[in-house]
Formats: structure tokens, C-alpha cells, sequence
């Protein structure tokens, strides 16, 4: 149990304490509609005075979207080594058929189901890095994801590389929802010092629910408005109860009033492009409303589950990479048709890949490296990187050619236009990932 | 808000010191006074808890190897219990001695956990930190079940000293963690199947194993001694800035944000005269001037876990208990799984944004229309018919302002909610059938007053 030592009134103004914990204030006695409703500007602060798809467009901002597949992804039933003998002698029971797989060239090849990923890696907009890990891999989930989460083998670490991103990129400007987690709770690779960032489980559900019927319901929304506004307004309730009950009702009042401006801004969202109905597809979906509304979302973070294949792997693994796969065409179709698609970067990750040789449940156990995907317009279409060795392993599991910081040292850097190590902390080697 | 009256000294203790009350409940402690119902809260032993032990022991079984029901036990104690400080402080131990089943990965050894919690929540914080020091969901947590002679692993001595007695930095040196550890060693966890074809381990006991134990001497806060891990405790315990951390953080956790050096000086004094007694320094701060004063009222938002409990104990929603989970989580606290060794953060870190609204949502959520005969939603109606509260709108608004919030609202609040049933038009039959009563109830649990405790 840790208490803050001043109550929020008597602190002095300071952004870095009222970020952490969710909201902006810009002044603690009169009420000021909240930042994000303000403005919204670009990244020369110019204010985006008829916020549309079209003023993204025009801005030419980078937008990255991170793609957590959580559970520790078989990498070599998703980039298969087709041409590799050792790849069927470890595999009996899971090998995939090479006939069926999706030729990437250098003997490497997709699963069969991932016919989307396929369509974008002929279109020139999929790059994939192969072999990507670190040194001592730990193979707990946990602990492996907390190390590519905050990118750091400090155990104690709690900030994450993209909350760190965001801190080093930020202004006085910047929107609450330049970042958003499609999700329940936030990843730690968006924890950051002193940047907001706003979980979203779904748009339709990001909302102040009242029951009662239309006409009930909607007297209880104004009403729970009227209460709180006359709170956060009265100057005597603020000196009283510590400034927690102001506290609280700004927050109320900015809480519902975020959920308004989300769905004002998602609201003008159209798009030909028929996605998957998969939760999966949902939260792309999610993700495109977000980017091309005058909300300026620069970063959206994903996380898919269930990649975790102990046993009967087969059927649970290529249902998910389909899920993925058809979920991230659909995705660059939609922006590709609003003419956007160069200015986004999806980065697909998982906290590691597992054995080569499978187990006696027809499926795998936690192992080590496995690819990344580095997704869009821009991207350096193709492999990148080194395939790791089938046959000279370590304890029976690949050894990592490429550092995951170098996947992330080189977006950063090509994308963000920042050095890396404001980030990570520490210089690592960069690949050429874009165009 | 100073506390003038018996009556909103009892509401305002039993939010602290318990989680709210019914007005069956309230009507009962205010029969006991202040003073009664302190000392009713501080002996729970004399206060028959059968119903909720029952409720808890008919889950244990199925506690031991599913998390569900695991946390299912715990909420249907807090939900049911008729010892609420007894509860309150099993979970401010939770907190201190925050251990999480992530780490931990086994339900019998967080079950156990909790019990031994619950056994010495009251009791000497030596007898308890010594209990804790051989838990073996603690010894699973911070590795002492890996300290051995040949290679010593710090992690507890570490955090026994910086987060359960002392403080960081307080007193101690890194030799004296050492030292420490050195003493911690030669335990180990024995756990079994209950049952040969169980698929999951209960933890059977804790071992003493003198070849992995370091029988050299040590050298601790300056004494030196062959100690072993009752040495350790018994030393740190003896430290007058343990009696300070434990007792600053019951004077946070109860009454006020800032307690000055005259108030831990009673606590700390209560504490050795008291052979370290938890329950003696909660006498202190319970029946303190303090505890009643205008800076100790509503000033701590409440917990989720808090916030969840109170509304369910004050509207008797025991259909509701399985749902606990995921509403306290969503909110931000599950039990059993607090975010690190140090904790929960409490205060304004309980509120961003999307809690606010799942806040809010959960409270629309009990507000709902229920079906007849169910007690997972609050039937409003029934609520103030049983409590003679149907006469006018002002005598309604005024029932539930005064269960939820002690009547503690400004004339402009109280009468916006007047309105909303209807004002001078007011008619119970219509406000009832036009769901206007159930919205009163909404409006009053999540008005921002009804977050602070």
C-alpha cells in the first residue's frame, strides 16, 4: 500500500503525476474541457481544423500498430524451413506439407492458411525478420514476455518500450489517444512515465452503459454528468475530502466525456472493405477507426492468444494464423483504400518460439527464437535477417541470429525519426527495413 | 465533514474498519456505540461467524486446485461475514505481505496463505511475520525455499526488511541483509497430492533441513549470534521503526493521510507494551480523537475490492458473489493478484478513465431490473418499502443518501435527485414502474462521494 504524500490541490500543475494516472488537467479550478476535446494537432503543432482520413493522409505521419501473439508462437510451422530435410525428421506428426506452404524464396516458405499474409508479401508490403530472440532465453511466458515488453533483462523494469516511445515523442500537444490499447488492461510495453494511455476493449463498449429504457436512461447520463460537473465546478468541495471528490468527479466527467469524443470521432468512419468477424479482425478494425479519425492514434496496441500449443497443435495453430493472417489484409485493404496504407507499420511479436522436435501430444514445448513480422506500406518487402540452423541448436532449440532491440532500434529510427537508445537504453544494429 | 454524531462516527468507522453496512446492521451497531462496536470489531471471536465459515469451508475443497474458487472463498467470507474487521485486516495484510498466484501458480498454497493471514490478522505481528516467514506460498514468492548454506538467495531477507518491518533503507545495512539470509536458510516446502490421483499439490509443511542451513555466526544490527530465522524475527521486531511502519500504515489505512509523531508514538507505545499486539495498536487508532476527526473523513478512495464488497453487503446481493471477480478486476484489484511484492498502489492510482467507467458500469450493472426473487440487483422499491421510505421523493432520496453516503450531500445534489423521481409529481407506483427508483440508486452509488471511504 502506497499513498501519494500531497493531495492533488495543494500540487503545483504538473502533467507528469496526472498523465500517469489517466487524465490532463489544465488548470485545478475552473473546469476546461479536457486536452483531447481542445484540439487536436499535428506533429508541427498545427491544429487539424477539419480532422479527417484526409488530413492523416496529408500529414504523412507514422503510425505503428504492435501485434502481441501471446502463448509463444511455433515460428517453424508458420515460416517454414520447406527446404530444409531436418525440418520433417524433427516433425514426424506436425510437419506441414511443403507442396501446400507459401513460397518466400531462400527455401523458406508460409503456412498454407496464411493466403492474406501471402497476398501482402506479393504486394510488397511484408517484411519478415527471421531467427529474432535474445541472449539466455528465458522460457517462462511470463518472464519472456516482461523482457520484450519493457526490452530490458532488468527484472524490476516498469516502463515499456513503447510507453518509453511515447514519453520521448510527446508534446504539450499531444492528444490522449495517441496511443490505445485495444484491450482490457494495458501490456506493459505501454507503461510509461508520464504518457495516458486509454484501453479500449471495443468501441461499442467504450461507453457509460444506463439502464432504464431510452427515455430513463438517457435522464440517469445527464443527470450522472450533472452531479459530477457540479462537483469538479464547486470550489468548496475541492478544498474538502482531501480534493478526492474533485478529483473524482473530473475524472467521471472526463471518463464519459472521452467516451463521447471517441464515438463522435470514430463516428464518420466508413470503409468498402468487408473484415473477418473474428475479435481478432474487430480490433484491426478498431484500430483503422482510431488511425483515420482526428483522434491523431499513433501507436495501437493488439494482443491475440492461445499460441501456446502443448498438444494437438495442428488445427489450433492454423486456425489462429488464419485469424491473423486474413485479419491483417483486410486491415491493409481498408487502408490501402483510404490511401494510407505506406504511413502504417504493423509489428507482430511473440515471447518466444518453441522446440524443434516435436513432443509425443503432436505438439511443441516452449523454445526460443521464431520471426517477426514487419507489416505495410514502406516496409522493405522480403526476409530479412538469417534463418536459423536447424541442426546446430542449443539444447535442442534455435539459436537467435537477430536481437529483437534491433527489430525495435530500427523501426524507431526509420519510422520515428528518433535515436534508439532514448528508448532502449542502449545502441543496437538496425536493419533496412523501409524503403 | 466533522463527525458530530454517534451516528456518522459509527457509519464512518464501519467503512473503515468494515465494509459499509445495511441498515439491519448499522441499526444494530448503533445500539453498541461507538465504543461497543469497537470493541465488538476487535474481538471477533466472540461474535458467532458460522454461516460465512460454513459457506467458506464448503468451497475449500474445490479451492485447492481452481483460482475461481479460490477467490470465490475469500469474497463470500468478505461478503458474508459477520467479523468485518477481521476481514478488513486480512486483507491490509494481503496487501502488505502481497504475494501473487502468478508467481506462486498453485490455488492450496494462496488458500493457505490467507488463512494464516486471517489467523493472526489481529494477533503479535512477531507471531504473525514469523508465520509468514514459513508460509509456503511466501517461501514459493520470495525464493527462501532456494536459500540454502552453499548459495544464499536474498530475495526475502531483502524484502523483510525493506517492505515488512523496517522500511527502505531504514537501520539496516546490505551485510546486515546478508547476515540475514544467511540466518533465513535450511527451509524447504513439502507439498503432496491430497489424493493419489490428484493432478495438483497441497502444501503439507514446512522442513527444516540443518545440512542446508548455515550454522556459522552472524553478525545482525550489531549482535552477534548462530541465529537462525526466530532470531531474525525476533530482532526486527524488537526495532521501534517496525512498530512505526506498521503502525503509520494502519493510521493511513484507517484514519488520516498524514499522521503526525504524536500518533505513531501511541501506536508504537501500544505495540510494546502489548508484546507487539496488532489488535491493541488498532485500539489506539479506532477509539483515537483523530479517527473522528474532519481530516480523517472521506479523504481515501475507496479500493475496487472495497467499493465492490460494500455495495454488495449493503444490499444483501448474495446472488452476486460470483461475479465479484471480474468486477473487482476490471476495476483494477483481483485478490491474490497484486501487481508486485509492494503491493497495490491505493489512493488516486485507483482511478483513470476506464475504471471510472467500469466503475460506474458496475454500479448500472446492480442497478438493473432484476428478476423477482433473485438478490443479484438491488430492487429498489422493496428496499425503501421495508424501510418505510415511499411516502414522498424527499423521504426516498433521503433513505438512500443516507445508507450510501451518510447523508453527506450538498442541497443542489440532493435536490437534482429529487427531480429525477419525479419532484412534486412524485408517485411511488409510477416512479417504481418507470424505472426512475432504480435510476435514484444509480445516481447515488456512483456520485464521486460514493468512491470515498
Amino acid at each position: 500500500m502506497a499513498f501519494e504524500d500531497d493531495s492533488f490541490l495543494t500540487r503545483p500543475v504538473d502533467r507528469r503525476t496526472f498523465i500517469k494516472r489517466g487524465v490532463a488537467f489544465v488548470g485545478a479550478t475552473a473546469f476546461t474541457p479536457p486536452a483531447y476535446l481542445r484540439a487536436v494537432f499535428d506533429e508541427d503543432s498545427r491544429p487539424l481544423s477539419a480532422p479527417s482520413v484526409a488530413n492523416f493522409a496529408a500529414s504523412k505521419k507514422h503510425v505503428m500498430v504492435v501485434l502481441q501473439l501471446a502463448g509463444g508462437n511455433d515460428g517453424l510451422n508458420t515460416v517454414i524451413p520447406v527446404g530444409d530435410r531436418a525440418y520433417f525428421d524433427a516433425r514426424p506428426a506436425i510437419a506441414q506439407n511443403p507442396e501446400a506452404s507459401l513460397p518466400l524464396g531462400q527455401g523458406l516458405a508460409l503456412n498454407p492458411v496464411m493466403t492474406g499474409m501471402k497476398a501482402l508479401y506479393d504486394r510488397g508490403q511484408l517484411g519478415v525478420v527471421l531467427g529474432v530472440g535474445y541472449p539466455n532465453p528465458n522460457r517462462s511466458h511470463f518472464r519472456s514476455m516482461d523482457i520484450w515488453h519493457s526490452a530490458s533483462m532488468d527484472e524490476q523494469a516498469d516502463t515499456g518500450w513503447v510507453g518509453r516511445l511515447l514519453d520521448a515523442t510527446k508534446n504539450e500537444q499531444s492528444s490522449l489517444w495517441r496511443a490505445a490499447n485495444i484491450g482490457q488492461s494495458l501490456p506493459l510495453s505501454l507503461e510509461s512515465n508520464e504518457s495516458f494511455v486509454p484501453s479500449v476493449g471495443s468501441v461499442p463498449e467504450y461507453v457509460l452503459q444506463t439502464d432504464g429504457g431510452p427515455q430513463e436512461g438517457a435522464r440517469r447520463t445527464q443527470n450522472f454528468v450533472q452531479l459530477h460537473r457540479a462537483q469538479a465546478d464547486n470550489l468548496a468541495t475541492q478544498a474538502a475530502y482531501g480534493g478526492q471528490l474533485a478529483f473524482l468527479s473530473r475524472t467521471g466527467l472526463e471518463a464519459y466525456q472521452s467516451t463521447v469524443d471517441l464515438h463522435a470521432a470514430v463516428g464518420a468512419y466508413t470503409t468498402s472493405v468487408t473484415y473477418p468477424t473474428t475479435p481478432l479482425a474487430n480490433a484491426f478494425k478498431t484500430a483503422a477507426q482510431l488511425i483515420t479519425s482526428n483522434l491523431s492514434t499513433g501507436i495501437v496496441y493488439i494482443t491475440t492468444g492461445g499460441f501456446d500449443t502443448h498438444s494437438g497443435q495442428t488445427n489450433v495453430q492454423n486456425g489462429l494464423l488464419a485469424n491473423v493472417s486474413n485479419a491483417l489484409l483486410a486491415f491493409y485493404d481498408d487502408l490501402q483504400a483510404q490511401g494510407v496504407a505506406d504511413q502504417v507499420t504493423t509489428l507482430a511479436w511473440s515471447e518466444f518460439g518453441r522446440r524443434v522436435k516435436e513432443n509425443a501430444s503432436r505438439g511443441t514445448d516452449h523454445g526460443t527464437a521464431g520471426p517477426m513480422f514487419v507489416v505495410g506500406g514502406g516496409v522493405r518487402s522480403g526476409l530479412h535477417g538469417e534463418q536459423p540452423s536447424m541442426t546446430n541448436l542449443d539444447n535442442g532449440d534455435l539459436k537467435f541470429t537477430t536481437d529483437f532491440r534491433s527489430v525495435y532500434a530500427s523501426v524507431i529510427a526509420q519510422r520515428f525519426g528518433i535515436d534508439p537508445k532514448d528508448v532502449l537504453g542502449a545502441s543496437y544494429p538496425t536493419l533496412p527495413l523501409y524503403e | 465533514m466533522a463527525m458530530t454524531t454517534d451516528r456518522q462516527r459509527i457509519q464512518h468507522l464501519l467503512r473503515r474498519a468494515g465494509f459499509g453496512y445495511s441498515p439491519e446492521e448499522l441499526r444494530e451497531y448503533l445500539a453498541l456505540g461507538v465504543e461497543g462496536t469497537v470493541d465488538r470489531l476487535l474481538n471477533p471471536e466472540r461474535v458467532d461467524d458460522s454461516a460465512s465459515e460454513n459457506a467458506a469451508l464448503a468451497l475449500r475443497e474445490k479451492a485447492l486446485q481452481d483460482r475461481q474458487v479460490l477467490l470465490a472463498t475469500w469474497h463470500t467470507r468478505l461478503v458474508l461475514t459477520k467479523r468485518p474487521l477481521l476481514e478488513k485486516m486480512t486483507l491490509f495484510w494481503h496487501d502488505h505481505f502481497a504475494n501473487s498466484i502468478r508467481k506462486v501458480n498453485a490455488p492450496a498454497f494462496m488458500l493457505q496463505q490467507n488463512e494464516t493471514l486471517r489467523a493472526g490478522a489481529l494477533g503479535k505481528f512477531r507471531d504473525l511475520l514469523q508465520a509468514i516467514t514459513r508460509d509456503p506460498a511466501m517461501m514459493v514468492f520470495l525464493d527462501n525455499r532456494d536459500n540454502v548454506a552453499k548459495a544464499p538467495n536474498e530475495n526475502y531477507a531483502r524484502e523483510l526488511f525493506e517492505l515488512f518491518t523496517l522500511g527502505q533503507g531504514v537501520l539496516y545495512t546490505e551485510k546486515d541483509i546478508k547476515e540475514s539470509a544467511r540466518a533465513l536458510t535450511g527451509w524447504r516446502v513439502t507439498a503432496e497430492k491430497p489424493t493419489p490421483d490428484a493432478t495438483f499439490n497441497v502444501p503439507t509443511g514446512v522442513v527444516f533441513t540443518p545440512r542446508n542451513f548455515d550454522n556459522g555466526t552472524k553478525t545482525i544490527f550489531g549482535q552477534s549470534g548462530r541465529f537462525g530465522d526466530e532470531d531474525v524475527v525476533r530482532m526486527v521486531t524488537a526495532r521501534k521503526e517496525c512498530a512505526e511502519l506498521i503502525g503509520r500504515k494502519m493510521w493511513q489505512f484507517f484514519a488520516v493521510k498524514n499522521p503526525s509523531a504524536d500518533m505513531l508514538r501511541r501506536t508504537t507505545d501500544a505495540y510494546f507494551a502489548n508484546d507487539t499486539s496488532i489488535r491493541e495498536m488498532l485500539r489506539v487508532i479506532l477509539l483515537s480523537p483523530e479517527m473522528y476527526s474532519e481530516e480523517a473523513y472521506r479523504w481515501r478512495i475507496s479500493s475496487p475490492v472495497e467499493h465492490v464488497i460494500q455495495t454488495v453487503r449493503t444490499f444483501g446481493l448474495t446472488d452476486r458473489i460470483q461475479r465479484v471477480g471480474r468486477d473487482t478486476q476490471v476495476q483494477g484489484q483481483a485478490l491474490f493478484d497484486p501487481p508486485s511484492v509492494a503491493g497495490w498502489d491505493w489512493g488516486e492510482a485507483w482511478i483513470n478513465s476506464n475504471t471510472a467507467l467500469y466503475r460506474a458500469n458496475f454500479v448500472n450493472d446492480v442497478t438493473r431490473r432484476g428478476k423477482p426473487g433473485t438478490t443479484a440487483t438491488v430492487d429498489v422499491a422493496a428496499l425503501l418499502q421495508a424501510n418505510n421510505a415511499t411516502r414522498t421523493a424527499e423521504q426516498a432520496v433521503d433513505f438512500a443518501l443516507d445508507l450510501v453516503v451518510g447523508g453527506d450531500v450538498d442541497a443542489a445534489t440532493r435536490s437534482t435527485l429529487i427531480e429525477h423521481i419525479g419532484g412534486s409529481h412524485y408517485d411511488f407506483a409510477q416512479a417504481a414502474r418507470s424505472g426512475q427508483l432504480q435510476g435514484l440508486l444509480y445516481l447515488v452509488l456512483s456520485m464521486p462521494l460514493a468512491q470515498l471511504v
